[in-house]
């Protein structure tokens, strides 16, 4: 090829991000590199039950991967949003859909005639009640997207839940057969260019010593290359993210089979649920200044739905990311290099990000400063947006049971949070985040359903006549009723979609 | 917080087109609002009035408005135009096109830019604008509007308009007033401020006064309203040489052109529009004296309007500030080249409506107007400074040019093309990617190594695929009529 000899990639680490990254690269770059992956199995995988974001369908369909037998091999569930629990105040729920509110067109967004009928007095309906994907999920139906941009049922966009520790594996056979080579062993040395600082080799406990060109940082919260060697500063975001801590154990499901992620405030955090075919995980976050492990494993257990499968597992962490994540020829992708609690499900979305961002960017044997700092640039913008849209859930509450819930509520925010509720409170108007994981609607829904309510709206919503307004609102309504009548329900669609095999 | 009392008087300050399409959009896409104009004379100096090549999205501000191209075209006398033609910007290359729309289409999921690269690279590459559509009907006089058919091999190219600045002016206003825009043909004496920076009322010159909600200051650079309040600026002038433009007028009426022409000479360039356009000259003061400017027209036979016309490049960081919003020139002074002065106008019009405030004019939301708004300006002097960036010349006024430091945010931009031929993503840009990829390949960047996502590609089907594209343009562009064929069964038409 024209760039010379292929670049050799040495992946430290096979968890997730790791086979994740070894798999694209193999899948994508096969004639530019050459792909090396070190993991330990005496190292445990954090992968606790994965939420995911609907960009994931567009990594998978990258890697050629059928969904059907996906789903099935990792035993995934399908995804339409979240349902949050007693966020705002005890006895709250709203959702927040992959989708949008409304048709999701027009000049003027749907949730500017929301507010003005509000504003004007008329009793509307919760905002989610407009919202295709959010009605489906609260009835526990599913059917896949129309592709027809005229047709209601385009609206809605969907992701997987799925069992983290089977998707690695599942990859790691992908990526093997693509020519990934793995070498099973513990790094104990890292041998460093003198003059550059560059990687030159790890060191194995075995004696083994595997030279590269470019190294991934895939090693977890360890961050064994961008922490330990490169030296890389962090950023710590944990004053206005304090949750240090998860407690997580699954449980077998027993209850309906939720096509969403469930989220629900706790007194000192927050515990997820996330419905497997054949398990639910269960977790709660929570902050170690506030709450102690055992507090938190005995207040998961009492909550849980279902028979407990393990006993409850501590997993400890800090937000925040390195200021770099690609550090001279060494790039890390996932926990390594940063960690955002699973609130909105971005820790994969995350590691796809840096991985699409490091193929696009992929360089030659010797790496140049441009892609490395296109690279940052990119996934600076990815960490900095999800930052503020976590923020926003623990500052919009008016919880104030405990000592954790006064010190989220009344801590200080950064500037850009604090600009963009000044924003949506006074004009209804979401700032435009083209870039951005999250759009108007996911911070229209979060917004809303935690008690932000916009003082003003556009003021274009005002043209149709209130009649006409409200008899469209309640056709609209009508109507998504109907289409998601007309949806199998969530458990149905998978048994004949993507039924697992028995479980083992 | 509480909401204000909504916004419903607007008083538009300028009779320009910058005022006159401003005034007519509120009140046609806001009907609620009473909208008055104060419609005085542009200065000299706003570029927006003299320029009369414009941008495709002038198409799509027509339709929000529902001004359709009977109106806005034919009976105005106007002209379409698919791009311009760049000569003598970097020697040993040949001249090229940015027309609006597509070269080539992804192979194997890879822009075709990088493909192409590649065959450049190993020399066998036709120049990149032959295997653009919208470029080669407009080297050929033909126009077809690209936006029709999808199958067609000729679909996904854009086109701007060139007006016949006078009649569209007119058609502008009388537009407004059917609208119901109100007009008061009164001179501004003064602008009177509260202790708060907010404008309290304009002077007139018969004694009254107007007062209003919201005062959109649409009066060309001085800016006559939003300067009284303060006057800072951004200045670009180290980015973008250029400071002086002579106008001038070609003698007799050329055959209609999709095509306008702008040709690099040793102290700025100078530019020639089929007709209803005129020609002029861009110039920097340091490098060239204003006779040398005119003998550059009289030499293309052309004859000067007025004087030379002054530049001081430069952005207002806060356009909007307090109950006054400055528009178009009165908050982005940048000279012609991309003829970008009325498109940031109507920009700047579209998003003030999409962020119309109420009459507590919140500073939050101002402020976010004015993020959206550098962002924007900041781009298209980017794109700007980069003819000059990339120009390859050897006279004093393009040596420093290429040596110039260059805003952060276009140097990124080149060393990442000029490194693997990517391009970074940046908010609110005005020109999309083909639009840059055809000024950095046409001024000879080329990319220092070949993207490894195209390697994985083979060579010859990138070959094929190149050769296949421009045999469905070569099949599909004869059959196209030619621009005064076009115009001509357009105007048959409507004399029906």
């Amino acid at each position: 090829m024209a760039g010379g000899e292929k670049v050799r990639v040495v992946v430290i680490g096979g968890g997730t991000a790791g086979w994740m990254t070894a798999a694209a690269l193999t899948k994508l770059l096969p004639h530019a590199c050459d792909v090396h992956l070190i993991e330990s199995e005496a190292i445990g995988i954090v992968g606790v039950g994965e939420a995911t974001l609907p960009q994931i369908r567009g990594f998978n369909a990258r890697l050629s991967i059928d969904e059907a037998e996906f789903m099935a091999r990792t035993r995934a569930t399908f995804k339409l949003g979240i349902e949050f629990r007693d966020w705002g105040k005890p006895g709250d729920s709203y959702f927040h859909p992959f989708g949008t509110f409304g048709r999701g067109y027009g000049a003027v967004d749907f949730h500017h005639y929301w507010a003005r009928l509000r504003a004007a007095g008329v009793a509307v309906p919760p905002i989610e009640t407009f919202s295709y994907a959010c009605t489906m999920a609260r009835q526990n139906r599913f059917a896949p997207p129309a592709s027809d941009p005229r047709d209601l049922r385009s609206t809605m966009g969907y992701a997987y839940q799925f069992d983290a520790l089977l998707f690695a594996p599942y990859l790691r056979t992908l990526a093997e057969e693509l020519g990934a080579r793995r070498t099973e062993g513990m790094v104990v040395a890292v041998d460093r260019d003198g003059e550059s600082g560059d990687i030159k080799a790890v060191a194995l406990a075995s004696g083994e010593r595997i030279e590269g060109d470019l190294f991934v940082d895939c090693s977890g919260f360890r961050a064994l290359l961008i922490g330990e060697t490169m030296d890389e500063p962090f950023q710590d975001w944990s004053p206005w993210l304090p949750c240090d801590r998860a407690v997580a154990m699954p449980c077998r499901t027993e209850t309906a089979l939720t096509p969403y992620t469930g989220v629900i405030a706790m007194p000192g955090g927050w515990r997820w649920r996330i419905p497997l075919q054949n398990r639910t995980g269960n977790g709660y976050v929570y902050a170690s200044a506030f709450t102690d492990d055992d507090t938190a494993a005995r207040a998961l257990e009492s909550v849980v739905e279902g028979k407990a499968i393990a006993r409850p597992r501590v997993l400890r962490f800090r937000a925040g990311r390195r200021e770099r994540s690609w550090v001279g020829n060494c790039v890390a992708i996932g926990l390594a290099s940063g960690f955002l609690e699973p609130l909105e499900s971005t820790s994969l979305y995350l590691v796809q990000a840096a991985i699409t961002a490091l193929i696009e960017l992929f360089p030659e044997r010797r790496v140049s400063r441009v892609d490395r700092d296109e690279f940052n640039r990119v996934i600076d913008v990815e960490y900095d947006r999800i930052r503020d849209f976590l923020i926003l859930h623990y500052h919009a509450t008016t919880r104030s049971d405990s000592p954790f819930w006064d010190y989220v509520r009344t801590m200080p925010i950064p500037d850009s949070l604090a600009e963009k509720i000044a924003l949506f409170r006074s004009c209804g108007r979401v700032m435009k985040h083209r870039e951005g994981v999250f759009l108007d609607a996911s911070w229209i829904a979060v917004y809303t359903g935690q008690g932000i309510l916009p003082g003003g709206y556009d003021p274009r919503a005002d043209l149709p006549v209130a009649d006409t307004l409200i008899e469209g609102l309640q056709a609209l309504r009508g109507e998504i009723g109907a289409r998601v009548a007309e949806a199998p329900t969530h458990s149905d669609y998978i048994k004949r979609f993507c039924r697992m095999a028995e479980a083992a | 917080m509480s909401a204000g009392a909504p916004v419903r008087d607007v008083v538009v300050v300028g009779g320009g087109l910058a005022g006159w399409s401003a005034a007519a959009a509120l009140k046609r896409r806001v009907p609620s609002l009473r909208v008055t104009i104060l419609p005085i004379a542009q200065p000299a100096d706003a570029l927006t009035d003299r320029i009369a090549c414009t941008l495709p999205s002038i198409r799509g501000f027509h339709a929000d408005l529902g001004i359709g191209e009977e109106d806005a075209v034919l009976r105005t006398g106007s002209s379409y135009r698919l791009g311009t033609s760049f000569a003598g910007w970097a020697e040993s290359q040949p001249d090229y096109v940015h027309a609006y729309g597509p070269h080539g289409a992804a192979v194997s999921g890879q822009s075709f830019h990088l493909h192409w690269t590649r065959a450049a690279r190993d020399g066998g590459a036709s120049p990149f604008d032959e295997f653009s559509a919208a470029a080669t009907l407009a080297r050929l006089g033909r126009f077809a509007p690209g936006d029709r058919d999808p199958r067609d091999p000729l679909a996904g190219h854009e086109y701007g308009l060139t007006l016949n600045l006078a009649a569209y002016a007119s058609m502008l206003r009388a537009f407004a007033q059917h609208c119901g825009v109100i007009e008061q043909p009164r001179g501004l004496r003064a602008v009177r401020l509260r202790d708060d920076g907010w404008i309290d009322a304009l002077e007139l010159e018969d004694g009254s006064e107007q007062r209003a909600h919201l005062f959109l200051d649409c009066t060309g650079p001085a800016a006559l309203l939003r300067s009284t309040i303060d006057d800072t600026r951004d200045d670009w002038r180290r980015w973008l040489p250029c400071d002086r433009v002579l106008f001038g007028t070609t003698p007799s009426a050329e055959a209609p052109s999709p095509l306008d022409r702008v040709t690099a000479w040793e102290a700025g360039w100078l530019w020639s529009a089929a007709t209803p356009g005129g020609c002029g000259v861009v110039y920097a003061s340091a490098q060239a004296d204003d006779e040398a400017a005119e003998r550059l027209l009289s030499v293309g036979g052309a004859t000067p309007i007025g004087t030379p016309v002054a530049i001081a490049a430069g952005n207002r960081i806060e356009p909007w500030r307090g109950n006054c919003v400055a528009i178009g020139e009165a908050a982005t002074v940048i000279e012609p080249l991309e003829w970008t002065n009325l498109h940031l106008a109507h920009s700047a019009i579209d998003r003030l409506i999409a962020m119309l405030p109420d009459q507590n004019c919140a500073p939050v939301e101002a402020a976010d107007y004015n993020r959206q708004h550098i962002a924007e300006a900041e781009r298209v002097r980017d794109f700007v400074a980069l003819h000059y960036a990339a120009a390859k010349r050897p006279e004093p006024f393009w040596r420093g040019c290429a040596a110039a430091d260059l805003p952060d945010s276009l140097a990124h931009t080149l060393s990442l093309f000029r490194e693997r031929g990517r391009l970074p993503f940046y908010q609110e840009d005005t020109f999309d990617r083909d639009s840059w990829l055809a000024v950095l390949i046409g001024q000879g960047e080329l990319p220092r190594r070949v993207d490894p996502l195209v390697e994985a590609v083979p060579a010859a089907e990138s070959r094929e695929f190149m050769a296949r594209w421009q045999r469905a343009i070569a099949a599909a562009v004869p059959s196209r009529p030619t621009l005064a064929a076009y115009l001509g069964a357009q105007h048959r038409r409507l004399a029906r």
